[in-house]
This record gives C-alpha cells, sequence and structure tokens, in this order.
C-alpha cells in the first residue's frame, strides 16, 4: 500500500504558543483516518498545515508523494477539503459556488456535482446568504467531493448535518473510497471513529500518538479530553 | 487565475458602478452648473483669485473659475480627484484581507491555486476597475463639455485624467500592501489615507516648508488646477508614484505568499 500522508517531525508554532509538536503520521492509500482531540490539542493546526494555509517551522509533509510546499497546486488538485465552518461568498448562488470551484480547477464536474446535489438534496438556486449551517456543510461536501478527489479532508464534517445526511455523507465516503480515495477525518463524535474509521490517531495538547484501535468505549474516548 | 478575475470584478462590480456614477454624475452636474453660474462667476472670479493662501490652495490663483477650463479644474478637478482616491483606498484595502475576514479562505485556499495568482487575480481586477472608472468619469465630463458646446482643452484634461489614474493606482497599491498584511477589513484606515493624502497636498500648496516636500503625497502630479495652468510638475512626484506603486505591489506579494493564514 501507497502512502498518500507522510508528516515527519511537524513543529508549528504561533509566535510564543504551541501549535504542533514533532508530529509524525502516515495514512495509507484506501484508509479512512480518524483524528480526534480536544479543542485546541492541534488537530486543525495539522490540517492547515498539510493545506499550506500555515507555514510550519520544521519538519516535512508529504501528500501522495509530493511536497507540499513545492508541490501546493498539485497537491490541491487531488484533495478535497471540507473546513468545520464553511464559509462562502453570500452573495453567490449555490450552483455558481460549486461550479466556481469547478471551474478554478479547470474541470467539468457538472455530472458528479449534480449526483451530489441530488443525494444531499442541496437546492442549487439559493444563495449561499440564505442557507442554514447545515445547508452551507452540505455545499462544501459537494465542492469537496464533485472532483473525485484521491485525498479527502474532512474536518468535523458532521455539525449541523441531520441524521439522514450524516448517513448519506458517510454513504459517499465509503463509495469513494472503494474507488481507492483515502480520508483523513477530523471529529469528536465517537460512534463516527467506531464505525467508519479503520485507523486512528489522537492529539493532545499539541502531540500525536497513535490509536491501537478505533473499537474504543465511551468511557476511554472521554479520557482521551480529560487527560 | 482568471476565474478568480472574473468573479472578483463581478464581486465589486455593484461598488464600481455606484462610484463611477456617483462622482461621473457629481462632476457632469458642476460642469452643467457652470451656464447658470457663468454671469455671478466673472465677479466671483476676481475676488476668489486675491484669497491668499485659499486661493493658493485651491488653484484659484493661477485660473479664472469665470472661464470653464478653469472652473473644470478648480470644481470638478476636486470632486474627481477626492472621490477616485477614496474609490482606490476602499477597492484595494479589503481585496486580499476580505478572505480572512469574512472567512472564505479556507475555501478559495483550498483550491489547487497558488497564493501568487490570487494576489495577482485581484490586483488586476482593482487596476481594471480603476481604468474603468477613470473612462466612465471622462466620458460624463466630455459629455458635460460637449452639451455647453464649449471647446475641449483635449491635452490637459487628457493628462488630467491620466495622472489621476496614476494617483488612483499609487493609493490603491498602498492599500493593496496593507490588505496583504491584515486579516481584517481596514475601510477606515483605506479612507484616511485618501484624506490625508488630500490634505496634505492642500497645506503644501499653503505652507512655504511644505512646497519642497510636495512630491511625496500623490496629488503632487495630479493637481487639476497646475496641470490646467501648465505649471510643470516635478519629476520626483512621479518617481516617487512609480517607486511607491512597484514597492507596495511587491511587498503584497512576498507577504501574502509568507505568512500564515487565518480560519
Amino acid at each position: 500500500m501507497k502512502n498518500v500522508v507522510e508528516i515527519q517531525n511537524l513543529t508549528k508554532s504561533y509566535g510564543k504558543n504551541r501549535g504542533v509538536i514533532d508530529v509524525s503520521l502516515t495514512i495509507e492509500e484506501g484508509d479512512i483516518f480518524g483524528f480526534i482531540g480536544p479543542n485546541g490539542a492541534g488537530k486543525s493546526t495539522t490540517i492547515r498545515s498539510m493545506l499550506g494555509f500555515l507555514k510550519i517551522n520544521s519538519g516535512s509533509i508529504k501528500i501522495l508523494e509530493m511536497d507540499s510546499v513545492k508541490d501546493h497546486e498539485k497537491i490541491l488538485e487531488n484533495v478535497g477539503y471540507m473546513p468545520s465552518e464553511s464559509w462562502f461568498y453570500t452573495s453567490m448562488k449555490v450552483k455558481d459556488v460549486i461550479k466556481y470551484a469547478a471551474d478554478v480547477r479547470k474541470m467539468d464536474c457538472s455530472a458528479e456535482a449534480e449526483k451530489l446535489c441530488e443525494r444531499l438534496k442541496v437546492d442549487v438556486n439559493k444563495r449561499i446568504k440564505e442557507l442554514s449551517y447545515g445547508n452551507r456543510k452540505k455545499v462544501s461536501i459537494v465542492c469537496a467531493m464533485q472532483h473525485r478527489p484521491r485525498l479527502f479532508i474532512f474536518d468535523e464534517p458532521t455539525g449541523g448535518l441531520d441524521p439522514l445526511m450524516q448517513r448519506t455523507f458517510f454513504n459517499l465516503i465509503d463509495e469513494y473510497v472503494n474507488e481507492g480515495a483515502t480520508c483523513l477525518l477530523s471529529t469528536h463524535v465517537l460512534s463516527e471513529v467506531n464505525k467508519y474509521c479503520r485507523h486512528g490517531a489522537i492529539m493532545r495538547e499539541g502531540r500525536l500518538s497513535m490509536l491501537d484501535s478505533v473499537l474504543i468505549d465511551e468511557d476511554e474516548f472521554i479520557r482521551f479530553y480529560e487527560e | 487565475m482568471r476565474t478568480i478575475l472574473l468573479r472578483e470584478i463581478k464581486l465589486n462590480f455593484k461598488s464600481f458602478l455606484i462610484w463611477s456614477l456617483s462622482v461621473g454624475l457629481m462632476g457632469l452636474a458642476c460642469i452643467l452648473l457652470y451656464q447658470s453660474m457663468e454671469g455671478d462667476m466673472k465677479d466671483m472670479a476676481d475676488m476668489f483669485s486675491n484669497m491668499g493662501a485659499f486661493s493658493d490652495a485651491f488653484g484659484m490663483s493661477t485660473l479664472s473659475i469665470a472661464t470653464l477650463k478653469g472652473y473644470f479644474a478648480t470644481e470638478v478637478g476636486t470632486v474627481h480627484g477626492l472621490g477616485g482616491a477614496m474609490f482606490a483606498a476602499i477597492l484595494a484595502i479589503d481585496i486580499l484581507s476580505k478572505e480572512e475576514d469574512k472567512h472564505t479562505g479556507e475555501f478559495l485556499f483550498s483550491l489547487p491555486v497558488s497564493r501568487s495568482k490570487v494576489v495577482a487575480a485581484k490586483g488586476i481586477c482593482v487596476a481594471v476597475l480603476l481604468v474603468l472608472f477613470t473612462i466612465i468619469c471622462a466620458l460624463f465630463y466630455v459629455a458635460g463639455f460637449v452639451y455647453l458646446k464649449e471647446e475641449l482643452p483635449l491635452k490637459e484634461f487628457t493628462s488630467f485624467m491620466l495622472r489621476q489614474l496614476l494617483m488612483n493606482i499609487e493609493i490603491a497599491a498602498l492599500c493593496f500592501g496593507i490588505s496583504a498584511v491584515s486579516g481584517k477589513s481596514k475601510m477606515g484606515m483605506g479612507l484616511g489615507i485618501a484624506l490625508v493624502f488630500y490634505v496634505y497636498d492642500l497645506i503644501g500648496r499653503v505652507v512655504p516648508d511644505l512646497k519642497d516636500y510636495l512630491f511625496i503625497g500623490p496629488y503632487a502630479y495630479a493637481n487639476a488646477s497646475e496641470i490646467f495652468s501648465g505649471v510643470e510638475t516635478d519629476a520626483m512626484a512621479f518617481v516617487t508614484a512609480v517607486m511607491v506603486i512597484l514597492c507596495a505591489t511587491i511587498f503584497a506579494f512576498i507577504f501574502y505568499d509568507k505568512r500564515d493564514l487565518a480560519s
């Protein structure tokens, strides 16, 4: 199996404030990798460093065997990212946002986007400012999936989604992963880790430890947040 | 990059239209008012040209507002100079920072496009809208001259509009540089920069000690009364403008590429 994500000794700080310290992580192709940990532990910092939003202090990040700094654009061609807060240009219509994302990628994703909008029940004619938080999340899912990327990065994706949409979302992930994609899922929801993830890691105070198994019970899960 | 440029133009088009029409129509209204004020102007012109520092500051000591040329330079010159500078500042000061301020950066920068291309697309958008702003305003002013059946001083008028465009680009470049640093909206600061430059020029034309340093501000080479009365502009003013534009733009590219983006 090829490694889709290879992070080695990643350190990122914000001035005097800790971000992440000496994080090393490997995710294999076809994995659904759970990323858990308390708020402020460094999960988003790791993800944002992978995507090039943050400039890292030391270490290296390889995604799809490419260097995250040198091959930044090439990597993003093959990544679908869904941030925890899904913000778009409020005056734009949903269909325009989806098409805009495809146009920047120089791809015609209309067929896949239509399929996703149908399954996620996205009203493409509404303006972004008319959407609820959950519906903005669904637009974000379409933008992250419509180009059929090789790596998905989801940062707390199910917040705001109703149970039916949560199930549809994970069904979609399963389908794409079965076709060869890989998924990094940052979440606070134990059932998502237990049910869908194959491997996992926990972040605490900027440091990462691999989980022996993703089949953890609620008490153990809560302890991760207490310690 | 083309997609981002077109979207930026679309997103800023409403504001562009409001400013172009407002400034253009105000200028046109000023020109059209000349006809009804022409009789009284002759008496006022002498009075205005002998008001010492006030006349110097507004250029009325070198040009007579009794002529349309002089009236245009002193009245429309001020309206366009201030309006254009404010539009340039408002347009450029938020164009980069709004992605973080409105939390859209995570969407935009997760797409396969480098930060440099985003900066370039947004910079080109500012330049294109400023050129269009200048053209629309110029058309309004020309329409005023045509309606009054007055001869347009083409050479001075073209020089004035081009220098105003350069001034707007200089102010926009400064604000663009600030936008690259900031993750928050700095609209107030942008307007402040435009007004400070205007006041600096006004004071500089009254206070003798400041006259040698007028070239620092962009109004030094874009002053309508000087252009229409044929006063030669200090070459240093143009050199400073080009330097400011280049440095601020290069700074925006380098700094924006190196910094962390807020979520």
